[in-house]
């Protein structure tokens, strides 16, 4: 029982009053740093768009549809690498999203559970390993294999098949496009079936269970019950994970070849927007030159970030309709 | 108290008053009054002009089906509703006379003269020492010594000093569900508290474990106000001295426990204390 | 083939094929690991911690690029942990529902997936232009840049799954608010929001596009956060795309540190995540 009724109120009243400046305080400051993320990006968008308006203003929106790259007469276009970017990232999708798919399905689906947590952290260590360190391997590891092996083959077959032969035309040189293509395609995978692999295990066990209860097989309950009803969380981490292949740098400047020019032919080298800010920032000479850089990082932005706020608002409209 | 002022406070309408009692001294003394009080979660009105007293040093049950408001009543009286937005009282709630629905009472200092006890055992990740430390270190700067006295008083208040007092460094969370609803009634007690709120407090636990906090509860009474919400009727007939019966926001009966259990005066109060619905 | 035995005969392939793409993606994390550590053990020395990097034909390690990378690594978290926990406060405890706490949180994810060469762009034209120079300085800011939405989207995520009563509880003894985040709160998640930091960190341990502009490099030793600093991945970079064999040869051996520093950072967040829901 309280003792000294007035002791005790004094002492609180203190305390109460010292708690309510600490709550204006605490939240004030969270709000300050809350702020501040919002800033970053807003800082991010000014800064691009800032050091990218000599190179807008000088060659206006041609500039996208340029391929010329010329550093001397100071003539840039982004065409060849705004194509490099796109093409490496179709050809990730292409065979990141069915193995990713696999993955998903097996260890959802498929695998022992004593296998699940260990299977699921190896292949997310795929996603682990830093960009520079697929792109040292690639060098000089998986190009040399895919010049002597892989690329011979292509050449040999698909590059014989009339129309589309001429995706495929020699020589092989190992590094290019589809060698870049298909190391994105490893480092993408690992995003995709990571949120497929979430959004597969928020289908209720109940609906898988009524579909297996009427004699549907494995593939069956995945195609027609689990796949229709994560679509859009499936579809939203997708664009997620195209949303890091775009903006891939380190793996895809050592394997791409650096190459202004746009070939029809995937077995040769390119470039995509980081793999030239990569390899050509430091070395700028000259407002403008630096300004056509700068203005590339900021169509890969502007593509970025449209991909990555459909994903979001995909992903947001799934966490909805789960009541999340 | 002059028997005058206990005549005067005997006069509240809503005080069953017992003629055959002689000594006017022991008549329990109401320590909060809740008038005409309603209760909205954003555009649902979950109490309807609720009122009733709590007395001092006697329990008061709320008791009712699932969805009468039995706990939404509870949660006013410490106002915790108001962390969440959307949730609003209106009416009266008056504590020793003073209306803390008023605005600019602080809730803060209003917490720390009514506790509360919460339907699962909710033992911050800290030792059992700090568990019952912190809401006394919130309000007073005492010395170790007597920080440590307060701490232990609060366990045997518990019941529980004599299964702790050798692992006060463990973390709460080491301890038993039972356990650790003791250490959350000792956590409440620490603070010295005018009123206890306890909501639903033994129906996450074992039979004995239950058991032992009906016995607590009937110790604490001597010395708090107590108010608590049970779903379970046969602990509402044994451990209060006051029932209210709730259906649907409504408060339907309200009187002495030992009344509503063999002559309920309502018909909807006899049909669930019999069993024939909720 | 009758109806039955060819919906068996799909299943069978769509298993194996599943199957299949389990066992590809592991044969290249397998064959990456393998290949790094070929390489890359030869040249572990006690000279790779030792000596500077080299000039072009001659034998050296790697220790200004290795301090480097530790002193911004440092900074960087130093600076990005703090922002971050309590932006991500900000959006558990006090943002329910508002609209600004949604954009808040929409923007830090786009942040989050941003490629790393958008931001070293930004801190290049932010600092090192007005600076007038390279250093270590911006480095350190462009990691943090990298580090803050990592653990925004962890320290929320954390704080979320701790149970309301508990927060209940402590208001009900009278807590205000800020002592409620900061004892009860932040000591419930506190093992998740360590593992978002040792996630944030393994993240900028091998991140090279957001140095390239802004740290630049330094053959040299150097303490001065003012100046070029030689760090991990920048070398890897210059040494790997160089025609030297000495030089690729430590960029193997760098790669191999900045893999294993990155690996052992993520299984140990994961044992410390696993430990935790353990405990409880």
């Amino acid at each position: 029982m309280p003792a000294d009724i007035t002791v005790v109120e004094r002492i609180a009243e203190r305390g109460a009053r010292a708690g309510a400046i600490g709550d204006v305080v605490f939240r004030a400051l969270t709000f300050l740093f809350a702020l501040f993320v919002l800033l970053i990006l807003g800082g991010v968008i000014v800064a691009l768009i800032d050091g990218a308006w000599p190179a807008f203003r000088t060659f206006g929106l041609s500039f996208v549809v340029t391929e010329v790259w010329n550093p001397v007469t100071e003539k840039f276009g982004a065409l060849a690498p705004i194509y490099g970017t796109l093409v490496t990232s179709a050809i990730a999708m292409l065979v990141g999203i069915p193995v990713a798919f696999g993955v998903a399905v097996f260890i959802t689906e498929i695998c022992p559970l004593w296998v699940k947590r260990p299977l699921a952290t190896m292949i997310e260590l795929l996603a682990a390993i830093p960009s520079i360190i697929y792109g040292i391997w690639g060098l000089f590891v998986f190009a040399p294999f895919v010049q002597q092996y892989i690329q011979p083959a292509i050449i040999d077959t698909l590059g014989q098949v009339p129309g589309i032969g001429a995706l495929f035309a020699g020589p092989p040189l190992g590094i290019g496009v589809l060698t870049a293509g298909f190391i994105l395609a490893i480092m993408v995978l690992p995003f995709i079936s990571s949120i497929m692999r979430d959004v597969f295990e928020t289908v209720p066990p109940m609906l898988k269970e009524s579909a297996y209860g009427l004699g549907a097989t494995r593939a069956e309950v995945v195609w027609q019950v689990v796949l229709p009803f994560t679509r859009v969380g499936v579809v939203g981490g997708i664009m997620l994970g195209l949303g890091r292949a775009l903006g891939e740098t380190m793996a895809v400047t050592f394997v791409i070849g650096n190459a202004h020019r746009i070939s029809a032919s995937i077995l040769q080298p390119g470039t995509t927007i980081s793999a030239s800010l990569a390899n050509e920032f430091t070395e700028a000479f000259g407002d403008l030159y630096r300004s056509s850089l700068i203005a590339l990082g900021f169509i890969l932005f502007v593509i970025t970030f449209i991909v990555l706020a459909i994903a979001k608002l995909m992903l947001l409209r799934l966490q909805k309709r789960a009541g999340g | 108290m002059s028997p005058t002022q206990a005549a005067a406070r005997l006069a509240m309408p809503l005080v069953p008053s017992d003629p055959d009692v002689a000594d006017l001294a022991t008549m329990p003394r109401q320590k909060a009054v809740i008038r005409n009080v309603d209760f909205f979660y954003d555009n649902f009105q979950a109490l309807k002009n609720v009122s009733l007293p709590l007395h001092d040093k006697r329990v008061t049950a709320f008791i009712g089906p699932s969805g009468c408001g039995k706990s939404t009543l509870l949660r006013i009286l410490n106002r915790i509703y108001q962390l969440y937005p959307g949730q609003r009282a209106t009416g009266e709630v008056l504590v020793d006379g003073e209306n803390i629905l008023a605005p600019g009472v602080d809730l803060n200092l209003l917490r720390a003269r009514i506790g509360m006890v919460f339907q699962k055992p909710t033992p911050f990740p800290m030792s059992i020492y700090d568990n019952i430390a912190f809401g006394i270190r919130l309000y007073e700067r005492l010395p170790h010594s007597e920080l440590d006295d307060r701490v232990e008083s609060a366990l045997r208040r518990a019941a529980l000093w004599d299964e702790v007092r050798d692992k006060l460094r463990q973390s709460g969370l080491s301890l038993s569900g039972g356990q650790q609803q003791r250490l959350c009634i000792a956590r409440a007690v620490a603070v010295q508290p005018e009123i206890l709120l306890l909501d639903e407090p033994a129906s996450a636990l074992d039979p004995l474990s239950t058991q032992r906090i009906e016995e607590l509860i009937a110790e604490l009474k001597a010395d708090y106000c107590i108010a608590i919400v049970t779903h379970n009727m046969q602990q509402a007939a044994r451990s209060s001295d006051y029932t209210a019966f709730m259906y649907v926001g409504e408060l339907i009966e309200f009187d002495e426990t030992e009344r509503i259990f063999t002559h309920p005066k309502e018909k909807h109060t006899e049909d669930y204390i019999t069993g024939r619905f909720g | 083939m009758d109806l039955y035995a060819r919906r068996r005969v799909v299943n069978g392939v769509v298993m194996t094929l599943s199957v299949a793409a389990t066992a590809f993606g592991l044969l290249w994390l397998v064959l990456v690991l393998w290949t790094l550590l070929e390489n890359g053990i030869a040249a572990i020395t006690p000279a790779l911690f030792s000596q500077m990097t080299p000039p072009p034909g001659s034998a050296g390690g790697l220790l200004n690029a290795i301090f480097g990378s530790v002193v911004m690594t440092l900074i960087a978290t130093l600076i990005g942990t703090p922002t971050g926990i309590l932006a991500g406060t900000f959006l558990a405890e006090y943002s329910r529902g508002s609209r600004f706490g949604e954009v808040v949180r929409f923007i830090n994810d786009i942040l989050l997936s941003a490629p790393s060469i958008i931001v070293g762009l930004f801190v290049y034209e932010l600092l090192v232009v007005h600076m007038g120079h390279f250093s270590a300085w911006a480095g350190a800011v462009a990691l943090a840049i990298i580090v803050i939405p990592v653990v925004v989207r962890t320290t929320e995520d954390m704080l979320n799954l701790v149970p309301n009563a508990l927060r209940e509880a402590a208001a009900a003894l009278g807590s205000p608010k800020w002592k409620v985040i900061v004892m009860v709160s932040y000591r419930a998640a506190i093992q998740g929001m360590v593992t978002g930091v040792m996630l944030a960190v393994a993240r900028i341990a091998g991140e090279t596009a957001p140095l390239l502009f802004t740290a630049l490099n330094n053959q040299f030793w150097s303490t001065d956060l003012n100046a070029p600093m030689a760090n991990l991945p920048v070398v890897i970079f210059q040494f790997a795309m160089s025609p030297y064999a000495d030089w690729q040869v430590l960029a193997w051996g760098g790669a191999l540190l900045i893999t294993l520093t990155v690996l052992f950072l993520n299984i140990g967040a994961r044992m410390l995540a696993s430990w935790s829901t353990f405990k409880q």
